[in-house]
């Protein structure tokens, strides 16, 4: 039976009660903050698959070292006030021995330090560069590409397959919007770019024409927005398609959401749009994922549904759920530093989502010649195309 | 350029003046200022998306529903979160009934469509040679309610039973007017008005659930400016503001639209507390 | 003859009252004992928001000021905190003190609007100061690191751990809630609920709205300021997504659940809350929804809050059959002797609405130690006349003067001072106080302690409130209500209700009191009983401009009658002139 998103939800409340009066083998639990519900909750659905197959194969598999596995859910609505409470409650009341999450950068922020304080071994997809810090955060790992890396990727893209002169950067006026557009603006510069356009627009501004013209005024030749507003993104590919501009716009993720296409008034609208993505959840050429990626579609496939999130967020949260338990496996203890430790000593480990290097100097686990870019309306079954010119 | 900043700021103005309209039309039938005049608006893009959009009811039949089901939601705020409270208007609980009221339907569309703007659809299938239709259907539709509301008040009976409700609805009860009749009505009337600012306004706004906030404030700045009941002086009041907001964005970041408007809201207030063709307030003794 | 008054049990804030917070702090007290972490940044977070929620209690509950958006207060507090622990070297400390002092100020930019701005226009004009507030921290990344944030401040040791740190917030939220229940007690709180329930009579009082505003707009924004510094040590890290308009909207149902005019409600309101998402998480989904819901549901049911549910006292039936029977033998208690006062003159004073003349040309004169009766048909000016007096009414022409000097027009809070006292034609009084509170919100001006001495309960605010209490028995023994001293205000009757605005005049010891159809309403008894009570404040040297339509009690009372009609002055003389007087008798005595 295919995995609901009803049916995840029930299946994560359900996990949330705490088991009481079962008898030994004591489960073995792991902390799970996201955003379920709440607007920006389209990811953590996404992952919440991942953890939730990863928990079921792991426990069908005898659970680890005879323990079952459990994964406690706490859904913050993307409030950092709730994130906070969530995983102090996690470290202190349900003992967890890592947790996952959470999945936003602005409640990360929040979290970040407080759950150093407990050297709780800590995970996360998030990409705010500032999270990950060695020396200040010992427990805190990375398992996605930072915003660096991100921006490097883009940047890439733009300068030299492209090969675009003039670039526009644009963001909404969020607080992640703000920063990758500051970030990104100096990135473009220092690598002596000509940035001829940047501006920040209201996340909620119903109409961008005017904005779009003063791109198209500057002589852009690629734009680059950075925003996680779908009715942004979307409203700004209808201007250009309605003026039939014909810049690429090469981007945040979220230029490739389903929520974007139902906004476009043409599906045209939606060509030469390349957004971030990783080679290990792209089509080649040939419309072929890699080898390990698709034998673990395969494994999805019946168990978990993939039309309506990204393989990426499904396969990087069973990843985490497959580090987390092979430290406990390698190393027969549940201690912070035994899981910590393991994890500095990993390199090259291959994932799903990635091969993970983490050292006790750096924390940023994703290779970043895997963040590519890829086509947003070539989107199939959680995944996209590798954009023209990568090989 | 000018063009498309003029073009967008009469279309998002004419929505704020509508929303205006919806505030005081809701003003006058019962001295209450109510919240959810912008969820109003919310909900006659995410009504107009889902009866039109999603169940494929045609234009017409998908306007009418839309509207009634507004409608609806009017006459439901009356007897919910204004009536109750209206023997205590001077304690301003309204402003709390209608508060927790307009943040429940919020909620509720929330969860129940969803978090992120959804596709409204197209409404005519002709006329975007000139202009898109989603910059003169708000237009349209701000002219077309205050001719209706002009002829209504000015030459119907029921419209100058409106009239007498506002002006003094303590009088207007002795001389045997159905007051509460009236006044569900006129929150009939609002539903109605919200509903068209989101519905004629949605190829703009989109079918978002948080679209009710931001409407309720940038649809009282209109009130404020015209003097409260003044259904002209909100038209004039709401195309300023739309012109204001596109060309701010256009001169200063958008960082800074949101800013400037509630400076410049602020300091109109405090200069004009009545608006600008208000009435001067009454004795107090 | 000597009546004491009796404080304690019936007057004072008494011991029975303090039982509720010395259980919750207490319980504070003892949570660090379980060892429970989680519970313990739940509880350091429900104390943080109550150091905000007990000032904006003051603003809210108390002065009736619908500020909605004081997260945008919150915010600059964390940010001031944290920034300048961030980039200086000044412990957190005097940072904290500094986000106190940055509220405090904008807090007075906040709220000064209301002066001019009705309530919703007040409550929009909040929201947006708290959006601005937002959108500066995003902007101003040179300072604030807009999107990224800044990392928050810690506290010096001992604090510096989890429950250091909760010991801390709960020290503070105990300070908090002591400052504002002094201030709730004290002659600035009654003026707060005043200027809410019935402003017209405040001013009459001598209370000034605007000094009022600033005060309580001064302390709660303080009080902001200082929680937002210690929420962004809470939160380790602040960025501008922490501060949600949700927030603000906790904040403010938490005063209204808890009810207006109480501390203890919306401290219990401010904990419901807090813990409220932790209890019911597997509901988060519809938690916003579900605290709209509950708003919803006590603005409908339970309008006066958790506060009304746990005031037992005012449940129990009040006697049916009260009769009124004023001391007026102890008047000399209150109205103790002095000087005369000279004599308030109306000069030549006209006066017209929209063209319409309410007063034309009209010339009065009121005597110390005189009653003055003013009669007339309906719309003839009696009340524009105590308007214009009490300068609520701005005279096109002509001046008032008491002796020599001229009492400014336009500024009715100044009257008081000059000891000019009144009563309403409809009864303002505070319907949720004690009657003995109404009766004390009368004496404000004569109090000498400052704001923050009555909010410490320093020396001299409790030798004002020991004198206040003193004077406002003795008044309530005067006109016949001193059994009713703690009942509230709304369940009296009406004729108790106009005794009871002639207490609270009386507090003033004023040397003129106006009255105006203190009779309406008035059983014969009472009539009776008002008329004896009024020679006798006459006989304490008062000057009394009686406003009244029963013709009896106003010839029975008055030394001189004025008859006014049109807005001029008919008639004047003795009562039996009056009497006698033709134009008079077909004009208005009918006979």
């Amino acid at each position: 039976m295919p995995l609901k998103r009803r049916a995840l939800l029930a299946a994560s409340l359900g996990a949330a009660v705490p088991v009481v009066g079962r008898a030994a083998p004591e489960p073995i639990r792991v902390g799970w903050v996201t955003a379920l519900t709440g607007a920006s909750s389209a990811p953590g659905i996404g992952f919440d698959r991942g953890v939730h197959f990863a928990v079921d194969e792991i426990n069908a598999a005898g659970g680890v070292h005879g323990r079952p596995f459990e994964v406690v859910t706490r859904d913050t609505q993307g409030d950092p006030t709730k994130a906070v409470n969530a995983s102090v409650e996690l470290i202190s009341r349900q003992k967890v021995v890592a947790i996952w999450g959470p999945v936003n950068s602005g409640e990360a922020l929040a979290t970040t330090p407080l759950v150093a304080r407990s050297r709780m071994p800590s995970i996360h997809p998030c990409v705010i560069d500032s999270l990950i810090d060695p020396k200040k955060y010992p427990n805190a790992f990375r398992l996605a590409p930072a915003n660096v890396q991100w921006e490097a990727a883009v940047r890439h893209y733009c300068l030299d397959i492209v090969k675009a002169k003039k670039i526009a950067i644009v963001g909404d006026t969020t607080g992640y919007g703000t920063t990758a557009t500051r970030d990104s603006v100096a990135d473009f510069q220092k690598a002596g770019a000509n940035v001829v356009y940047h501006d920040l627009i209201e996340a909620t501004k119903t109409d961008v024409t005017s904005d779009v013209l003063r791109m198209q005024d500057s002589g852009a030749e690629v734009v680059v927005p950075w925003s996680v507003t779908t009715g942004l993104l979307a409203r700004l590919l209808n201007v250009r398609g309605a003026r039939g501009w014909n810049v690429p716009f090469v981007g945040h993720p979220a230029l490739g959401s389903g929520e974007v296409k139902k906004l476009l008034e043409k599906p045209a609208y939606w060509e030469k749009v390349y957004l971030i993505g990783y080679r290990s959840c792209s089509y080649d050429a040939n419309g072929k994922l890699p080898a390990r990626t698709q034998a673990f579609v395969d494994k999805l496939r019946g168990k978990v549904e993939l039309v309506d999130t990204s393989l990426w967020w499904i396969s990087a949260a069973y990843d985490a759920m497959r580090l987390v338990v092979e430290a406990i496996e390698k190393t027969g203890s549940t201690e912070h530093e035994a899981i910590i430790g393991y994890w500095n000593t990993l390199k090259a480990y291959p994932g799903v989502y990635g091969n993970y290097t983490f050292t006790p100097q750096e924390h940023n686990g994703y290779p970043t010649d895997d963040v590519v870019m890829s086509v947003a309306n070539s989107f199939r079954d959680g995944a996209y195309a590798l954009a023209p010119g990568y090989t | 350029m000018l063009y498309a900043i003029i073009a967008s700021g009469l279309a998002t103005g004419a929505i704020y003046a509508l929303i205006g309209i919806t505030y005081n039309v809701m003003f006058s039938a019962s001295r209450v200022m109510s919240f959810t005049a912008g969820q109003l608006g919310m909900l006659g893009g995410v009504f107009g998306a889902w009866f039109i959009g999603r169940l494929g009811i045609p234009v017409l039949p998908g306007t009418l529903l839309t509207l009634g089901a507004c409608a609806l939601v009017g006459v439901v705020t009356e007897i919910v979160a204004v009536r109750p409270v209206l023997k205590s208007l001077d304690q301003h609980l309204y402003v709390l009934s209608t508060l927790a009221f307009a943040l429940m339907l919020q909620q509720f569309v929330a969860i129940e469509w969803s978090t992120e703007p959804q596709p409204f659809p197209r409404l005519v299938p002709f006329g975007d040679a000139l202009v898109n239709q989603r910059f003169w259907l708000p237009v349209l539709a701000a002219l077309v309610v205050i001719v209706v509301l002009e002829i209504m008040y000015r030459r119907t009976l029921i419209g100058r039973a409106f009239l007498a409700i506002a002006e003094d609805s303590f009088a207007a009860r002795a001389l045997g007017l159905p007051e509460r009749r009236l006044r569900m009505l006129s929150f009939a009337i609002a539903g109605v008005i919200g509903g068209l600012a989101g519905f004629a306004g949605g190829g703009l706004l989109l079918a978002f659930f948080a679209n009710g906030p931001m409407l309720s404030f940038y649809g009282f700045v209109p009130v404020a400016l015209g003097g409260i009941g003044n259904n002209r002086g909100a038209i004039i009041g709401g195309l300023a503001l739309g012109l204001f907001q596109q060309a701010a964005s256009y001169m200063v970041s958008g960082l800074f639209v949101s800013v400037a408007t509630f400076a410049v809201f602020i300091i109109m207030l405090l200069v004009a507390p009545q608006g600008l063709f208000g009435a001067p307030a009454g004795r107090r003794v | 003859m000597s009546v004491s008054a009796t404080p304690g049990t019936a007057t004072a804030p008494s011991l029975r009252a303090a039982w509720p917070y010395a259980l919750l702090l207490a319980a504070g007290i003892l949570l660090p004992f379980t060892g429970n972490d989680y519970w313990g940044i739940i509880a350091t977070r429900a104390a943080i928001y109550w150091v905000l929620v007990a000032g904006l209690n003051l603003v809210v509950g108390f002065a009736g000021q619908l500020a909605i958006g004081y997260v945008g207060l919150l915010t600059l507090g964390a940010y001031t905190t944290a920034v300048l622990c961030a980039r200086t070297s000044i412990g957190m400390v005097p940072a904290l003190a500094a986000a106190g002092a940055v509220g405090a100020g904008f807090g007075v930019l906040v709220g000064l609007p209301a002066l001019r701005l009705r309530t919703f226009y007040f409550a929009m004009g909040t929201l947006g100061f708290a959006t601005i507030v937002t959108q500066v921290a995003l902007a101003w990344t040179d300072v604030t690191g807009g999107g990224v944030g800044v990392p928050g401040p810690v506290l010096p040791a001992p604090f510096d751990t989890p429950w250091g740190f909760y010991a801390a917030c709960l020290a503070l939220a105990a300070l908090c809630t002591w400052m504002t229940a002094n201030i709730a007690a004290s002659r600035f709180g009654r003026a707060f609920v005043a200027i809410r329930d019935a402003e017209v009579a405040a001013e009459v009082c001598g209370i000034g709205k605007p000094r009022m505003f600033v005060l309580v707009f001064l302390f709660s924004g303080a009080t902001a300021g200082i929680a937002g510094g210690l929420f962004a040590d809470l939160q380790t890290y602040i960025t501008p997504d922490a501060f949600t308009f949700d927030l603000s909207v906790l904040f403010f149902i938490a005063i209204l659940i808890g009810g207006r005019g109480s501390i203890l409600g919306p401290l219990l309101g401010t904990l419901l809350l807090t813990a409220l998402p932790e209890v019911a998480a597997p509901l988060v989904a519809w938690s916003t929804f579900l605290y709209a819901a509950l708003l919803l549901v006590i603005v409908l049911l339970i309008p006066g809050g958790i506060a009304s549910l746990l005031d037992w006292r005012n449940r129990r039936p009040l006697e049916r059959d009260r009769s009124i029977v004023p001391r007026p033998e102890l008047l000399p208690e209150l109205l103790v002797e002095r000087h005369r006062a000279p004599p308030l003159a109306m000069r030549d004073i006209a006066l017209s609405f929209d063209g319409v003349h309410a007063i034309d040309g009209l010339s009065l004169t009121l005597h110390a130690g005189e009653v003055h009766g003013l009669i007339g048909p309906n719309g003839s000016g009696k009340t524009t006349t105590l308007n214009v007096i009490c300068g609520f009414a701005q005279p096109q022409r002509g001046t008032v003067t008491l002796g020599e000097a001229t009492l400014p027009a336009g500024a009715p809070q100044s009257r008081a001072s000059s000891g000019i006292a009144r009563t309403f034609q409809t009864p303002r009084l505070v319907g949720e106080a004690r009657v003995i509170d109404n009766v004390m919100i009368g004496g404000t001006v004569t109090g000498r302690a400052s704001f923050m001495e009555a909010a410490l309960s320093l020396v001299r605010h409790r030798r004002d409130e020991r004198e206040l209490v003193r004077r406002a028995a003795i008044a309530l023994r005067c006109v016949g209500l001193e059994a009713l001293a703690t009942v509230r205000c709304d369940r009296l009757q009406h004729s108790e209700l106009r005794f009871l605005e002639i207490a609270r005049a009386l507090m003033l010891a004023p040397d003129f009191l106006l009255l105006d159809e203190p009779a309406a309403g008035l059983s014969a008894a009472e009539i009776e009983h008002l008329g004896r009570l009024i020679r006798a404040i006459r006989d304490r040297g008062v000057g009394v401009l009686l406003v009244e339509h029963h013709a009896d009690m106003i010839f029975d009372v008055c030394d001189r009658v004025s008859v006014l009609n049109l807005g001029r002055e008919l008639a004047a003389g003795t009562p039996a002139e009056i009497r006698a007087h033709r134009e008079v008798v077909s004009a208005y005595l009918g006979g």
